[in-house]
């Protein structure tokens, strides 16, 4: 195949090349001027010049860039929907950063690192840009955990966040090393066709711990165990930041990976992911019952909604790519909307994650409480949310490739989810909430809820024109 | 020649020693180490296929790991030392404030 990079080549990767400028733009700006407001327009302006970008972007079905990246328009909805997420948390974390005091502007360079190593993932074809992807995301993601270094927690879950996300990435450098010592190619093409075979020894090894390592970024069970801890330490927009823009990006690189591969029902990577699928779903959502923290709360409902996604990966058939997308469209807003009312709600000494801080909030802010109950609403699936129509889907593709053991256990646990989100809704409606001092909401942090109420509405009452575009997009796909 | 089954037993060895000490030190430092042990682990396995194969793939990967784990090395380091002016420790069953 052609190494060299031609002009097309280079207008191909015009988005993750915004990306690398933005954050290196963003590095200077600070050196010359330090100020909070200045470094967000930058950062607001470099991820909308990315996201403009996309328009211009020549994608199609073979526009390989070298082996490395296939800029498709796969890769092209997945740019989209991580910058468009960046974008929302980066509102939300200037409200958050604002009222704490400190060096603040370093934080938006690790976002746009960040992001930059999730747009590499969702464009990955290679090992090497697969492992690269991965790590930037990761190692941005260690700074930002780790942010408020005066906060116990926040340092402490760095460090977790720190160790398990490098043992998971040295368990898929071994596996990637086995893989290739078998086919004697990285790219993912020549293993799905190597895999498809049948595969030896070394081959079924290192897939393995391919996936356990994926298993840890996505956080499914039984790889699930830094989540909790992750999510109640880490500041709250970073929390969104990992909870959407990681295992998001992650996804769309386990589609790309072993959606190639011929998972055929009954053999060993269909059990594999059947397991982790179903332990998933449960753990998350018995396990979310159990929970006081907020945050933690979410961690595992988003361990369980992972495992509802992977449905997915082991449907057939053209409608699996559909059902990833609009599901993980709607998981984005919703679970960016939850996290951004829990932003707004923290104050400098400490985030708003006991469920005492949203008792009565319905009659201290009833407008915030409103949008805090639709997106709970819609992590519950509720109809009339665009979370019910994501799970409709899920569901469809399920019983389209007749995957009766997933779809039961995904509607029962549903319905024990439902539990925990409307004990969340039934504090926010209790009568004997504090009275509280009134603190008015930023523009930004408002701006940025706003919007994704509305993006809540239009995806759960108008989807259509959304999934004529998600099919339009997906249908060259693969 | 050096058998090829060599390399990898030799890699398996190292990375079943790197999984070890990360779930049994508690020395953070140390499960640092362990950590390093088990991405150069890796990398032995890539070159000694890298040369198997005759395809440089391999080896100029191994040189992105390299790379990426002296970055991650750095992250790592001033993570640790803000956490122990913090807490004053640098071992690991003390990190308990988060739990659920």
């Amino acid at each position: 195949m052609n190494t060299a990079i031609s002009i097309s080549g280079l207008k191909a990767l015009l988005p993750f090349l915004i990306m690398t400028a933005a954050a290196m733009v963003v590095m200077l700006g600070i050196a010359f001027r330090r100020d909070h407001r200045f470094t967000v327009l930058l950062t607001l302006a470099g991820l909308a010049l990315g996201g403009g970008s996309l328009v211009f972007t020549p994608f199609a079905p073979d526009r390989y860039v070298t082996t490395l990246v296939l800029v498709d328009a796969f890769a092209g909805y997945y740019l989209a929907l991580l910058f468009a997420a960046a974008f929302a948390v980066v509102c939300l974390s200037y409200s958050y950063l604002e009222i704490q005091g400190g060096h603040r502007e370093e934080y938006y360079l690790l976002v746009l690192l960040a992001v930059l190593g999730a747009a590499v993932l969702a464009a990955a074809t290679h090992f090497a840009s697969f492992f690269l992807g991965i790590e930037i995301l990761s190692v941005s993601l260690y700074g930002l955990t780790a942010y408020q270094r005066h906060r116990d927690q926040s340092v402490e879950a760095g460090v977790k966040y720190l160790i398990l996300a490098a043992v998971s990435s040295a368990f898929i450098l071994f596996g990637m090393a086995l893989v290739y010592a078998e086919v004697g190619s990285m790219e993912f093409a020549r293993i799905a066709i190597r895999a498809g075979a049948a595969g030896g020894a070394l081959l079924g090894t290192g897939l393995v711990l391919i996936i356990v390592g994926l298993g840890f970024k996505l956080a499914v069970v039984p790889f699930h165990l830094w989540t909790p801890d992750v999510y109640e330490g880490a500041p709250a927009p970073v929390t969104a930041f990992i909870a959407t823009v990681s295992k998001g990006a992650v996804f769309a690189l386990v589609l790309r990976f072993f959606g190639n591969m011929d998972i055929r029902v009954g053999g060993a990577l269909f059990l594999i992911f059947t397991i982790i699928a179903v332990a998933s779903m449960f753990f998350g959502n018995l396990l979310a019952l159990m929970q006081q923290n907020v945050k933690r709360v979410l961690a595992y409902s988003s361990i369980s909604h992972i495992g509802y996604l992977l449905v997915t990966l082991l449907a057939a058939g053209p409608l699996r790519l559909n059902a990833s997308a609009f599901y993980l469209a709607a998981y984005f807003v919703t679970t960016l909307g939850v996290f951004g009312v829990v932003t707004v709600l923290s104050t400098r000494d400490r985030d708003a994650d006991k469920l005492d801080d949203y008792r009565g909030l319905a009659w201290r802010r009833p407008w915030l409480a409103g949008v805090f109950t639709a997106m709970l609403l819609s992590l519950a699936g509720i109809p009339l949310t665009a979370g019910f129509i994501a799970k409709f889907y899920l569901v469809a593709a399920g019983i389209g490739s007749a995957l009766w053991l997933l779809v039961i256990v995904l509607i029962v646990n549903s319905a024990i989810g439902l539990f925990y989100y409307l004990r969340i809704i039934g504090a926010v409606y209790s009568m004997d909430g504090p009275p509280g001092p009134s603190m008015p909401i930023s523009l930004s942090g408002s701006a940025a809820l706003g919007g994704l109420t509305l993006a809540l509405l239009w995806l759960g009452i108008y989807p259509g024109p959304f999934l004529a575009l998600i099919g339009s997009l997906m249908q060259t796909a693969h | 020649m050096i058998p090829l089954s060599w390399y990898i037993m030799l890699s398996a060895a190292l990375f079943t020693i790197g999984v070890v000490g990360v779930l049994s030190r508690r020395n953070i430092f140390i499960i640092l180490m362990s950590i390093e042990l088990m991405l150069n682990a890796a990398n032995i396995n890539l070159v000694a296929f890298s040369h198997y194969l005759q395809s440089l793939t391999g080896q100029i990967f191994t040189i992105f790991v390299i790379t990426v784990a002296a970055a991650e090395a750095a992250v790592a380091l001033a993570i640790i030392i803000l956490l122990s002016r913090n807490r004053g420790s640098v071992y690991a069953d003390e990190f308990n404030i988060l739990k659920g």
